[in-house]
Parts: C-alpha cells; sequence; structure tokens
C-alpha cells in the first residue's frame, strides 16, 4: 500500500479527472519519476489505488516507451533513429555511442551509470540529429558532444 | 507577410502571463463570451476556412457543429499535442514560446462548443513543453482565466495538462482518447465518432494545438481577414517544419499555398554542399514522396492531394541526392514496424513483414519474389485496418517502391541471392 | 424491423443487429476470429469484411448494424480477395504447428484457409519469436504466444465472463504477446472455457493435450450430471482406438450452446469430470464376494422380494433412489416400489454436505434432477428413518441407487446395516465404499450411457443422449427393474425411455404435453 503521504500526491492527480483510470498515465510518471521504474509491487497498488485489474495496469506499462520494468543506467541515452536524423547522420552517432560505452541498445553498462536505447521520432528534426539524455534534449549531435555527455556524467 | 501563430516567439518571456496580457491577450475570449454567442463564433470559424493543422485538414468550423447540442451530456475539448509524425516539431514551440495563446483559444473553442472542461494531451517526451503548459495554467488560474466565472463573466472552464508516454499512435484521435482514458493507444472502432461518443462516452472535440492556437487572432480580426491569408478553402498560414538535408532547418510560419521550392529554397536555404534534392517528404513520414519535378506544387491540403500525396502536419523532410532511398524506405518502415499498436491483424503483422522484407533488400540478402512481392504486401495493409496508421504505410512505402523502383531492382542484382543472369 | 438482404437472401431483423448475427440467421456462415457472440466486439481480426452496397470499403459484418433495405455481399471477388490477404498476414508468424498442434481438425485458420487460403504462399520469411511455446498458465490450460493470433478473446472472457482479469496483450505491433499477467495463474472455477473460445492453438487444454486428434472423436448430445444447473454438454468419445487410451471411451466434455441455461460455458469441475464414466466402474454383478451371472442375480433379488409383497409385508422393504437418476428411472422406481409394492419406503432425499456455489453456473445442489425426483419420486418418508429402520433390523430388502451412504452416514451405521439387513442391495455406476457394506452390488450405467432426461433447478426438462452402450455388464437403471418386474410376473413393458416419457407426461400435469421432440436439445420448463 502507498504512504500517506505518496496517496496525498496521487489523490492530487487522480482529482483532476472525471474517472480514476485515466489518472494511470500520470500517476505511472509520478511513480517512475521517484523509484526509477515501475515494480510489480508498485504496480498492484496503483491497480488497487484506481479500481483497475493489475493485468490491465501492466498492459499499459508495456505499452508505453517512457515506462520500465528495469532500472536504466544513471545516465540513458534515446537516439532518435527516425528518417530526419538519420539523414544528418544518427547511425554514426549510435555507432560511435556503443563503441564508446562497449554497450548495444537495450543494455545498460556494468557500473550502472550508462544505458543506451534506440527510439523513433522525438519531434526536433531541426536540431537532428538527437537524443534524449534522460529528460534533456540534446541536438546537433556529434562525436564531440557525445564525448561531453559521457564525461559529464561518468 | 503578417505572423499569426509565431507572432510572439521573438519576445523575451514570450511564455509568461504578464507578456501574453501585453499583446491583447485574453481579448479575443472575452470578446468571444460576452459578444458573441457559440453558433455565431462557430459560423466564423468556419468562414475562415481554418482547416486541422494536425495532418487530416478536416475544416474545423464543420468539426465544432457535430457536436449535438441537445445531448445532456457533458462536453469534452481535448487538445492533440501528441506531435509524433516524423519531421514534424511545430507544436512544440507553441507550447515553450507561446502556451497562453493556445489556452485562450481553447477558452473560446470550448465557449462554442458547449464544454468546461478541456484536456491538453502532450506527448510525454516533451518534458519542458509540459512544465511550460502547467505553468501558464497555474498563471492562468491565478488570474482567473481560467477555473469558476473566467474575466468576470459567468463562463466555468477547468484545463488539464496530460503526458503521454511514448507511443506515436496516441496521435490518432480515438487512440489518444482511450490514452487519456488510461488506457493502451488503440484506436476505436468507428463509428461513432468522437463528436457523438468520444472521452467518457461523451461528446468531445479534438483539435491539433496549431489550430485551436489559430483561434483568438481570428476571433479579435475576423474569418474575412484570415481566409485572405491563405489560398481558396484553406485559409491562413501555417507552420510548416523543414527538415533534413538543408541549410536552415527549422519552423517557418507561411500561408498556406506557398509552394515546396519556395519553402526549401528560399526560406530553409537550400541543399547544403551543393549538392541537389532528390526526394521529399510534404507532410510527415506518412505523406508519399515527392521528387524534385513535383515541388512547385502548393503546400495546402487540396493541390497536395492532387498531386498524389498530403499536406499532413506540414513536416517537410528534405533528401539530397546522396541519399540511398531503399535506405530510407527501411528507415520508414522500421518507424512503423515500432510504431504499429499491434490491434488488428493486417497492420500488426505487415509492418512487420514489410520492414523485414525491405531491410533484406537493403543489406542485399534479398531474393527476386522479395521485390517481386513487396508491392503487393504493402498495397494489402493500407484499407483493411481499424485507422489511418495501416493506410499511411501503404501509401508511404508505397511510394519510396513506386518512384525509385530501379535503387530495389539495383539492390537485387547486388543481392547474395542475385542469379548470374539478372 | 430492418429488411435487409445478403447473399441474394432477403432476411428481417431486429434494430441494432449487426451484418454477422443476420447473417447467422440466414445460415450464411461469415468468417471470424475475434467476434463471438457472448463477447463484447472487438473488430481486430478483420477476417469478417463484407461488401456493402453503396460503401465503398467493406465493411466488418461484427460491428456494422443493418439498416433497412441494404445489400450485402459476402462472396463477391473483392471479399474474397480481403479474406486471403487476411489469412495471409496471420499466417506471417504463425508457426506451422499443425502437425503436433491439438488444435489440428477444429481450427478456424486451417478451415479458413482450406476454404480460401493463398496457395501459392509468398511467406518466405524468418518469423517473429515469442517468449513462451508449450507453456503451463495454470491446472487446465497451456499458452503458446506464438500461434496466438491476438483476437483478445480470452482477454474479452476474462474480464466480462469470469471477472477475473487474468489476461492481457504485453507489448504492442508483432511483438505483442499475450499472457497472464506476470506471477498470475488461469485457475478461476471457468479456465477451460478459453480453449474453448481460443480459434487456434494458443489456448489448449492441459487435460487433452496430446490425447486425441479430434477427427477420431464421435459426439453426444448430453447434460452435465455435477449439480442442478444441468449445463448443456457434448460428450466427445473415441471407442475405435481403445488400445491408444487404455480402453476409456470419453476423451472429453465440451460445452454446448443453450441460451436460457448455460449460453456457452462450463465450470471446469463439470467439463473435466468424465473420468468416471471410464474408471473406477461396478463391471459386473457381484454377490458377497463371488462374481454372479444376471440371472443369479435378479434370483437373490426376487427370492427375497417376492415374499415380502405375498405376505404383504412390503413395509420392510426401504429404498433408496437418488437425484442423480433421470426422470424415466425415477418413473420406473415409482412404478415398481411404491404402486406395485405398496407399503415400501421410499426417498432420495440422502443428506447432502454443504456445496460450493457461485452467482454464476455453479449450484450448491451436486445432483442434476432434484426437481425430478421431488416431481415424480413425492417422497413422504425421509431416508434417516429408512437407515434408522435398517440399523434396527427392520428392514428386510434395502435397495440402494448409487448414493455413497457410508460417506454420509459412516462406517458403523452401514456395518450395522450390513448385519441386520437380509438383503442390501446396492444398484451403482461406480466402485465405492458402500459396496463393501452390500451384499448384492449390480452394475448400472452412467448417464453418458442413457437415453433420458433430467431436471434442472430453473425446473427445464433436459434430454440426454447414450453416447455408446453401458460398460461391461451394466446395464440401464430402470431396465435392471424391469428384469425383476418380470421375473416376478408384473412386467413392465417399456423397451425404450420415450415410452416411460410418455407415460410421465400423462401421470404429472407439471410435465403434460411434453414430449422428447417437443424438448428436443435445448429443453421444455415444467408447468406451474
Amino acid at each position: 500500500m502507498f504512504s500517506a503521504e505518496y496517496l496525498k500526491e496521487l489523490d492530487k492527480i487522480k482529482n483532476k479527472y472525471e474517472q480514476p483510470r485515466a489518472a494511470l498515465l500520470p500517476i505511472l510518471h509520478f511513480v517512475q519519476d521517484k523509484e526509477e521504474l515501475i515494480t510489480p509491487e508498485a504496480e498492484k497498488n496503483i491497480a488497487e489505488y484506481l479500481g483497475v485489474p493489475v493485468v490491465h495496469v501492466h498492459e499499459v506499462v508495456c505499452f508505453y516507451h517512457l515506462f520500465t520494468l528495469k532500472k536504466l543506467g544513471k545516465c540513458h541515452f534515446s537516439v532518435c533513429q527516425t528518417t530526419a536524423c538519420a539523414l544528418r547522420g544518427s547511425e554514426d552517432i549510435i555507432a560511435y555511442i556503443e563503441e564508446r560505452l562497449k554497450i548495444k541498445p537495450g543494455e545498460v553498462t556494468s557500473d550502472g551509470k550508462f544505458s543506451l536505447g534506440l527510439v523513433e521520432c522525438l519531434g526536433a528534426c531541426e536540431i537532428a540529429p538527437i537524443m534524449q539524455c534522460n529528460k534533456d534534449y540534446v541536438g546537433g549531435l556529434d562525436k564531440k558532444k557525445i564525448d561531453e555527455l559521457i564525461a559529464k556524467h561518468r | 507577410m503578417e505572423k499569426i501563430v509565431t507572432r510572439h516567439f521573438d519576445v523575451p518571456n514570450s511564455y509568461l502571463l504578464e507578456t501574453y496580457l501585453k499583446d491583447n491577450g485574453y481579448a479575443a475570449a472575452r470578446k468571444a463570451i460576452t459578444q458573441m454567442t457559440p453558433a455565431l463564433v462557430i459560423d466564423e470559424v468556419k468562414k475562415s476556412n481554418l482547416r486541422g493543422l494536425g495532418g487530416a485538414g478536416f475544416p474545423t468550423g464543420t468539426k465544432w457543429s457535430f457536436i449535438p447540442q441537445t445531448n445532456p451530456k457533458p462536453k469534452y475539448l481535448v487538445i492533440n499535442g501528441d506531435e509524433g509524425e516524423p519531421g514534424t516539431f511545430k507544436d512544440k514551440y507553441i507550447f515553450e514560446l507561446d502556451p497562453h495563446a493556445l489556452l485562450e483559444g481553447i477558452i473560446i473553442t470550448c465557449f462554442a462548443i458547449g464544454s468546461h472542461k478541456a484536456y491538453i494531451y502532450i506527448r510525454g517526451e516533451y518534458v519542458k513543453s509540459l512544465q511550460r503548459v502547467q505553468a501558464a495554467v497555474d498563471e492562468a488560474y491565478k488570474a482567473g482565466y481560467l477555473g469558476k466565472g473566467i474575466m468576470g463573466t459567468g463562463f466555468d472552464i477547468d484545463v488539464v495538462v496530460h503526458p503521454g508516454a511514448g507511443a506515436y499512435i496516441c496521435g490518432e484521435e480515438t487512440a489518444l482518447l482511450e490514452s487519456l482514458e488510461g488506457k493502451k493507444g488503440f484506436p476505436r472502432l468507428k463509428p461513432p465518432f468522437p463528436a457523438v461518443v468520444g472521452l467518457f462516452g461523451c461528446p468531445t472535440v479534438i483539435n491539433n494545438v496549431e489550430t485551436i492556437s489559430c483561434v483568438p487572432p481570428i476571433i479579435n480580426k475576423g474569418a474575412e481577414w484570415y481566409a485572405k491569408l491563405g489560398c481558396e478553402k484553406n485559409g491562413g498560414n501555417r507552420l510548416f517544419c523543414v527538415s533534413g538535408h538543408v541549410v536552415k532547418p527549422g519552423v517557418y510560419e507561411l500561408p498556406n499555398g506557398t509552394t515546396l521550392r519556395e519553402i526549401i529554397y528560399d526560406h530553409a536555404g537550400g541543399i547544403p554542399n551543393g549538392r541537389k534534392l532528390k526526394a521529399v517528404i510534404p507532410g510527415g513520414i506518412s505523406a508519399p514522396l515527392l521528387t524534385p519535378d513535383q515541388i512547385d506544387v502548393k503546400m495546402d491540403f487540396d493541390s497536395l492531394k492532387a498531386i498524389g500525396s498530403m499536406a499532413g502536419s506540414g513536416g517537410i523532410i528534405v533528401m539530397d541526392d546522396t541519399t540511398d532511398m531503399v535506405w530510407a524506405a527501411m528507415v520508414a518502415a522500421r518507424f512503423f514496424a515500432h510504431e504499429s499498436c499491434g490491434q488488428c491483424s493486417p497492420c500488426r503483422e505487415g509492418s512487420g513483414w514489410v520492414y523485414r522484407n525491405v531491410k533484406r533488400l537493403y543489406h542485399g540478402h534479398a531474393r527476386e519474389h522479395d521485390l517481386r512481392n513487396l508491392p503487393g504486401i504493402v498495397n494489402n495493409i493500407g484499407g483493411n485496418t481499424i485507422c489511418a496508421f495501416g493506410d499511411a504505410v501503404s501509401m508511404s512505402i508505397g511510394s519510396y517502391v513506386t518512384k525509385f523502383r530501379s535503387e530495389f531492382e539495383a539492390k537485387l542484382v547486388k543481392s547474395e541471392y542475385a542469379q548470374p543472369n539478372h | 424491423m430492418p429488411n435487409l438482404i445478403i447473399d441474394g437472401k432477403q432476411v428481417e431483423v431486429p434494430a441494432g443487429t449487426t451484418i454477422i448475427q443476420a447473417a447467422d440467421k440466414l445460415g450464411i456462415n461469415i468468417p471470424r476470429y475475434c467476434y463471438h457472440p457472448a463477447l463484447p466486439v472487438s473488430g481486430n481480426c478483420r477476417i469478417c469484411m463484407v461488401e456493402v452496397e453503396k460503401q465503398p470499403k467493406l465493411q466488418i459484418a461484427c460491428y456494422t448494424p443493418v439498416t433497412d433495405g441494404m445489400v450485402v455481399k459476402t462472396n463477391s471477388p473483392k471479399v474474397l480477395e480481403v479474406r486471403k490477404t487476411v489469412l495471409e498476414f496471420l499466417l506471417v508468424n504463425h508457426p506451422v504447428d499443425c502437425p503436433v498442434c491439438d488444435q489440428a481438425g477444429e481450427c478456424k485458420l486451417q478451415d479458413y484457409y482450406m476454404e480460401h487460403g493463398q496457395y501459392d504462399s509468398r511467406l518466405g520469411d524468418v518469423k517473429v519469436k515469442k517468449e513462451k511455446k508449450a507453456f503451463s498458465i495454470g491446472p487446465t490450460v497451456m499458452l503458446d504466444q506464438e500461434r496466438c493470433i491476438l483476437c483478445t478473446r480470452c482477454v474479452r472472457f476474462a474480464d466480462n465472463i469470469s471477472k477475473t482479469s487474468e489476461f492481457g496483450v504485453f507489448s504492442r505491433g508483432d511483438h505483442s504477446q499475450l499472457d497472464v499477467y506476470p506471477g498470475k495463474k488461469l485457475d478461476n472455477s471457468y479456465s477451460g472455457n478459453v480453449v474453448d473460445i481460443c480459434p487456434v492453438g494458443a489456448l489448449t487444454d492441459t487435460d487433452f493435450r496430446f490425447k486425441c486428434r479430434v477427427w477420431y472423436l464421435s459426439k453426444t448430445k448430453s447434460v452435465c450430471p455435477g449439480c442442478s444447473m444441468g449445463c448443456n454438454i457434448t460428450v466427445e468419445w473415441d471407442k475405435m482406438r481403445p488400445h491408444q487410451h487404455k480402453k476409456a471411451r470419453v476423451m472429453r466434455l465440451k460445452p454446448r450452446h443453450n441460451p436460457e441455461v448455460n449460453d456457452y460455458w462450463i465450470c471446469d469441475k463439470g467439463r473435466y469430470n468424465y473420468k468416471f464414466i471410464d474408471e473406477n466402474r461396478i463391471q459386473h454383478p457381484q454377490y458377497n464376494n463371488d462374481l454372479i451371472s444376471w440371472d443369479r442375480a435378479i434370483d437373490v433379488v426376487t427370492d427375497v422380494l417376492k415374499p415380502l409383497k405375498d405376505l404383504k409385508r412390503t413395509n420392510r422393504i426401504g429404498v433408496i433412489a437418488s437425484a442423480q437418476l433421470t426422470n424415466e428411472d425415477l418413473f420406473v422406481i415409482r412404478k415398481f416400489f411404491k404402486e406395485n409394492l405398496k407399503g415400501s419406503h421410499v426417498d432420495f432425499r440422502v443428506p447432502q454436505k454443504p456445496g460450493d456455489s457461485d452467482a454464476f453456473l455453479i449450484k450448491a445442489d451436486k445432483n442434476p434432477n432434484t426437481a425430478g425426483a421431488l416431481n415424480i419420486l413425492q417422497p413422504d418418508t425421509d431416508v434417516a428413518a429408512i437407515i434408522q429402520k435398517a440399523r434396527a433390523g427392520e428392514i428386510d430388502l434395502l435397495y440402494v441407487f448409487g448414493e455413497d451412504l457410508v460417506s454420509q452416514f459412516g462406517k458403523e451405521a452401514l456395518y450395522q446395516i450390513s448385519k441386520n439387513v437380509k438383503l442390501f442391495v446396492y444398484q451403482g455406476s461406480n466402485v465405492n465404499e458402500t459396496c463393501n457394506y452390500a451384499h448384492l452390488n449390480l452394475p448400472s450405467s452412467v448417464y453418458a450411457e442413457k437415453e433420458g432426461t433430467f431436471t434442472n433447478c430453473q425446473n427445464k426438462v433436459q434430454r440426454i443422449w447414450p453416447a455408446f452402450s453401458p460398460l461391461a455388464e451394466a446395464r440401464g437403471d430402470w431396465e435392471i427393474l424391469a428384469l425383476f418386474a418380470a421375473k416376478l410376473g408384473q412386467p413392465i413393458v417399456y423397451q425404450h425411455s420415450p415410452e416411460i416419457f410418455k407415460d410421465i407426461a400423462a401421470s404429472f400435469p407439471a410435465f403434460s404435453e411434453m414430449t422428447y421432440d417437443k424438448i428436443s436439445d435445448k429443453g421444455m420448463v415444467l408447468k406451474a
């Protein structure tokens, strides 16, 4: 069960909606921001809190790209691979990151500091090639920028 | 050219309420509520020829008039800020730089359709947009522009900012409603349409961010003015997003009806490194490709439809002559395969199948029948699915295969399975 | 009411009917995967698309409501082409497991493919691999995610019918996987139903796994004897290959559609309760410890019965009938004992252990024919009194039909009875503890070997048909009494159950005007 403090925050979110289930996505964001991932325990608690069968909470977590069931690196690179970024060299950026960090997309470095994911269009094609570094948009990527980011988060 | 949607973008702190108020902020909302009737507002928007700028280009005023006023259920306005169409990034600017323009548009729209609750659905990756819009909403509530009896009138309105979580399909309006209701983004069977059965089973209007942001100027300056700005049946300006192989990628506000050539060369600086244009996507990845001989087309909904493509989301992606079109097809096919929601069989299985097929072609592992079968497979997806995503796969990938057939055939020649007498 | 034309045939249906329902009414079978009449419409498989005049695009028949004057074509070239297309897409990633898949022979992918498929296959691709293959998701069901065509019938069943929400579809695109919630098992009282509704071999029955190819199965209509709900079933059996099944005949039970009783469903207890038909049967008449012939058995009984009748000491006869018997069995018991041996004590109401029940199909009364027994036997004594008399030595002939008295009254009571009753006869289908105390054990038929009727908790009389003849030397319950009657010189003239039922209808107002034909396979409610 959620703590009373947690519940207060969740109630604030839930009360904005005419039906409790509609609060599911913002609540999952809230929980993941606090706990870094969505655990089975959290799914159960959220399901109970909203009156939704837990299997359908899990369906939502698995459907949407931004929710994660496992812990990502402290610094997670979501690199866009769609057309506009691809035209401006995203493939090279991805290869370079793989080379520097010695991981493939979907993996976390052994020290837990970095992970890499390939995503589709992030809506910032004007500064392609881009990535989200955790939540921040970083555009105009080149090897230098990648080196800087890695150094910063190492 | 008169700037409409981008008029505040260069103003420092444009996103703050105090800045917005300095330029007649919320005057149109006040005018609509105190001096007009809902029917008049709808009529004005109809006359302006404002059309949906998310991709479908449906006449906005007409959409609003579908809301059954005799239905006793509450009405909802949902702003589609999922902006996931590759090549599109304009709504982000409105969110970050002029959120109050959107809020004012929301007030007027709600007044017109008889709604007192609006949801702004913003894609989950747009963290800054979510913060800016929420801050603007908070400011508006504090200053009495949202809430009970706004601006001293009797009109109540509530606005909730709602995050998506990373699924392109939630840009489809009924998938968006499902997502808003806390479910997977599975598009709904239609009819009924959202105007009759929408959010929580109630009549709902879903409009794009940019579309609604155009509403306050229309109310302030009149439908006739707006209609004149664009071209016939497609009033006003729109934000064109240019990306890919251009010197100055970015957002450009230009009248509907501007030619593609003008946008690419006069505004976006043309193609860098002395290269030549090879192909261009005119309206987001779902739009069929155009070739260099087609770029004098007028960028409005009807003209692009006539030429066999679509104006879509206004996302223009430019490809120069270094681009391998089979590779580009693979990138597009991969996008569709990753973003298919998986609900219905033709799209679910077909999008993956097409991607694997094109990938094989690109990497030189394809056999002759792979290319022979590809157009048929691609064609079979569209027209048989629950939503337009399937149609987008067919139209988009189909255009690569049709217009650049020779490149696909060349891949076969180089394929490890190529027959000696090919 | 809208009037429409489908494939040139006219039909009138209530407003709100969908095209697929109207077509079903006409006997036109539009292919379907995700559509099921008892579940909310999903519209995701797309195979039911049909041509509707004046509509440019094909429409899915499961979701489109009919309109007056609508003209529908279900087999135009466009429609046939789209069926091929949809089948092709469904087969892209479907493993061709037919040789090892239990669904073969009743698989909708196979069936529609044979009718509509694109025989020049274009499928030369590696198929998407999914996590779980041949995976047990609970005690009764196995899951194969690769065979799943994601029609979501099971998800909708778990959400709307069993209301237990075990299933979900996780992830998206062609990596979507059907599964139960991680760590959860499919373990509700109706779990087996998802196997029935799964159109392919994604969800298969563990009990039936690799047991018998379905084309060897014969099917007989019957009614489940597990409780007073009387869910309609089909008994599915194979007699041609006894060496494969250790001589068992029944391979499985399936629910049979009856909109007024069980709709399309059956509880797991009822579904899997068929082994007793072939296992642990009483096979031969047994007198004390010796196997005897039927002729001898008849003598054993009539040697005790005749003097009791002649000396008018029929009050020393105790009969414990059973609500497990058919109306026909009970009627003959009434005739033989209550009427021809007036004074015998006849009842059927043994003490019941409280049974589980729910708001759906499971009833606390674990007998299929309590209503029938009440109406036909009209007992004026009670079983406890009979047992008491038997223990006290006041009963010369105690005749028990299939009730396991040891479990109801205890070993001590049965010991006393076997000591103090002159002839204790147990007539039943399966061996139980009571057989050890009975002097004479007579093998009788199980329900699947009988033609007759049960009356369920809705007072609905429902027919059962015999799938095969009784095992070994077993005989029908009323048929055995007819043997005694014949020996006693008062023949019971029935040759077949329908004749008995005719007399039941003539004798009891509640059953009046009922005939087997009228009852057919859907049942008829007793008159108030």
